[in-house]
């Protein structure tokens, strides 16, 4: 079976099981179907389905950013810092996002430069970046922000949007364009699949993969700053954990571990199937630890499922050469 | 409650407008060293007997789940529901204490659901905001138990389980009667940082150690577990390592004390450093007997999840109104008066109390 039809099998897959999904919460719940009960869906989790869009280039080029979550912290903890301070609020923003870029940047030279695997590098900027932001605001709470900033985390942007689902839906487009259509994305997927060969072939690995992780950073500065406006106060322990629910759902998206394959349609696909089957189990008032086994069950699933995918066709074509 | 006991307490609280009443069970044990139910203001109108009738769809949304002292509250709440014959409550809350997104989420999908109301106890301090505006839009009553909204924005009352000023004279007392007249150093283990009900107890307590009898206590730091005992365990070791002249470990959360007593007893640092706060009798029985924590307080849960069904369901049902002077009689926990919160800028409570101070002598009963 050629790539191609692999992965769209597995999209296909995936848009079953969402609309099984839907279908099954809209018999449980009359209020599922609502347009605000859907805008919730996303508003509840914008934040990390915002950093999944930038998770899936990393993984797709064959690396991991184990750190968003502490980057996210960080940067709502530098922007609160910085307010706290007396730093104009714009500014404080402009701030917050450059300490979170830097820190992506940091840790892509680190993985570029060195050839040191991304999962011990970005292991350490997940303890690390949360210590910064343990340091610099203590066990404190800060909030007290302007109010045209809170208001940006709640009110509704574009018709019944809020400007976070709008941001994530324009990310996930220009996303999906760079990606799937441009020469860099084709980068993206060589690199994934064979670095030497990428090497060989006259690509800049060094350059694509200090780009994703400033890139990661970046974006995951944006999710920690919308965390902030989103939350009005900010603690260095936010989103703790964070880190594991993006990988799941980009993974589940079907966007290998080992690099080199996945498409942003799957990853979308899987945001939706994860965050409306989280809010079905809500509506019908399942608790919150059976729902996290409920969807840890459904990636080893799917995981399971994507392999024997890989192998049928392996295995009849052993047949038809054996035969 | 026996019932011509309860009469009698409520002709008492009927005669003196008083707001606290307490379950004798667990709160007027002989051995008590101190009895110390707050007085309500306000006085009492015409007192509105809640009573059953309708039905309401409600959530108990604690700080988290698996904690020994919410299940009891639930245990209260659902007592209530029983009595009132409504739906039994949904018990429902995140995992963990760390993460307050949990509860967002959960005040976000009461909404949707369109239930009659939410009781809650914060953990998530301002950070709630948006969850109560979106449940108060739903037209969705929204109580607070334990732990209040610290704006008192879209909060129809707060049950507040003792006078909080009070929390703080009583452990500046307990603090007081373990370190002698000759004081020490003492530090707070609390639980996480946005919990507006033990930020409001800290504050109390620094400002309760201004009066001269406490002179010789001093506060030297504060810490927060997040009401995960890993973390208090190790937090209160870190107390340990940092200050080498603390004697007292005082924890105004049931994970945090007992947390505490587990860890001075592991390493043997009991003869030097004791434990008090707020704590559970079945957590803390062993350390109290060892002498590792001689003395701690805390009222019942129990009581305070079977009152604050009790006023929602008024609330809820139209029985009572959410404003101050409104008087209201709460199955067996007797009357009540709502009055202004002193302790927060804006929103209306009851207070439940009273305290009981366990000590060695009366933890077994």
């Amino acid at each position: 079976m050629p790539e191609w039809a692999r992965v769209r099998s597995w999209e296909l897959l995936l848009a079953v099981i969402l609309v099984g999904t839907i279908a099954y919460n809209a018999t449980q719940s009359p209020v599922y179907l609502d347009v605000d009960n859907f805008v919730n869906i996303f508003r509840l989790s914008i934040e990390k389905v915002i950093v999944a869009v930038a998770m899936t280039f990393v993984i797709v080029n064959g690396e991991i950013d184990l750190s968003v979550a502490s980057v996210m912290a960080f940067a709502a903890c530098v922007l609160a810092a910085a307010h706290e301070s007396g730093v104009p609020f714009g500014l404080a923003i402009v701030i917050a996002l450059a300490a979170a870029a830097s820190a992506g940047f940091v840790q892509g030279l680190v993985v570029a430069k060195t050839g040191i695997s991304s999962l011990v590098v970005t292991l350490a900027g997940l303890i690390g970046f949360r210590g910064a932001a343990r340091i610099l605001l203590e066990d404190r709470s800060i909030g007290d922000f302007p109010d045209w900033f809170g208001n940006l985390g709640r009110d509704d942007f574009l018709g019944p949007l809020p400007f976070a689902l709008v941001l994530f839906l324009v990310l996930l487009v220009v996303g999906g364009v760079v990606l799937h259509r441009s020469a860099f994305g084709r980068r993206v997927y060589v690199i994934g699949n064979n670095a030497d060969v990428a090497r060989y072939s006259g690509i800049d690995v060094a350059r694509v993969k200090l780009f994703l992780f400033t890139t990661s950073g970046l974006v995951a500065g944006v999710a920690g700053v919308l965390f902030a406006a989103r939350l009005g106060s900010v603690r260095a322990n936010i989103g703790e954990g964070f880190e594991l629910d993006i990988i799941t759902m980009v993974l589940l998206g079907g966007v290998s571990i080992f690099g080199g394959s996945g498409t942003l349609l799957g990853v979308a696909l899987a945001v939706c199937i994860v965050l409306n089957l989280r809010n079905g189990l809500g509506l019908a008032n399942v608790e919150a630890n059976t729902q996290t086994g409920v969807i840890g069950a459904l990636l080893i699933v799917s995981v399971l499922a994507q392999n024997l995918l890989d192998r049928l066709p392996l295995r009849r074509r052993e047949v038809e050469a054996e035969t | 409650m026996r019932p011509h006991k309860l009469m009698a307490v409520m002709l008492s609280l009927a005669l003196f407008g008083a707001a606290a009443c307490g379950d004798d069970d667990d709160t007027e044990s002989g051995g008590a060293p101190e009895d110390t139910g707050s007085e309500g203001g306000g006085a009492a109108g015409e007192a509105v007997t809640i009573e059953g009738g309708d039905d309401m769809n409600a959530i108990l949304l604690p700080k988290c789940t698996g904690i020994a002292v919410f299940d009891q509250a639930n245990e209260g709440a659902q007592e209530a529901a029983e009595e009132l014959g409504t739906s039994e409550p949904e018990f429902l809350g995140p995992s963990t204490c760390e993460d307050p997104t949990g509860q967002i989420e959960t005040m976000t999908n009461a909404a949707t659901q369109g239930v009659d109301a939410v009781m809650i106890s914060n953990n998530a301090g301002e950070q709630i905001q948006s969850g109560v505006d979106a449940a108060t839009d739903a037209d969705v009553a929204v109580v607070s138990w334990d732990s209040p909204i610290p704006s008192g924005e879209g909060e129809s009352l707060f049950v507040a389980q003792v006078d909080f000023d009070e929390t703080g004279v009583v452990m500046a007392d307990m603090a007081l009667e373990i370190l002698g007249e000759d004081g020490g150093q003492f530090a707070i283990l609390s639980a996480s940082p946005d919990a507006a009900n033990q930020n409001a107890w800290i504050a109390a307590l620094e400002e309760a150690l201004q009066d001269p009898q406490y002179a010789n206590l001093e506060l030297v730091d504060t810490v927060y577990g997040n009401d995960d005992s890993d973390e208090s365990y190790n937090q209160a070791l870190g107390l340990i390592d940092s200050h080498p002249d603390l004697e007292l470990i005082m924890a105004p959360t049931t994970v945090g004390i007992a947390a505490a007593g587990k860890a001075m007893t592991d390493e043997g640092l009991c003869d030097r450093v004791k434990v008090s706060g707020l704590g559970l009798p079945d957590e803390m029985r062993g350390y109290t007997q060892s002498g590792c924590a001689p003395q701690f307080a805390l009222w019942s849960f129990v009581d305070l999840g079977y009152l604050t069904y009790y006023a929602t369901y008024g609330i809820a049902t139209g029985q009572i109104e959410a404003a101050e002077e409104q008087t209201f009689t709460a199955g067996r926990m007797g009357e009540y008066t709502i009055e202004a919160d002193p302790t927060r800028d804006d929103g209306l409570r009851i207070v439940m109390g009273p305290f009981t101070v366990y000590t060695e002598e009366n933890i077994d009963e």
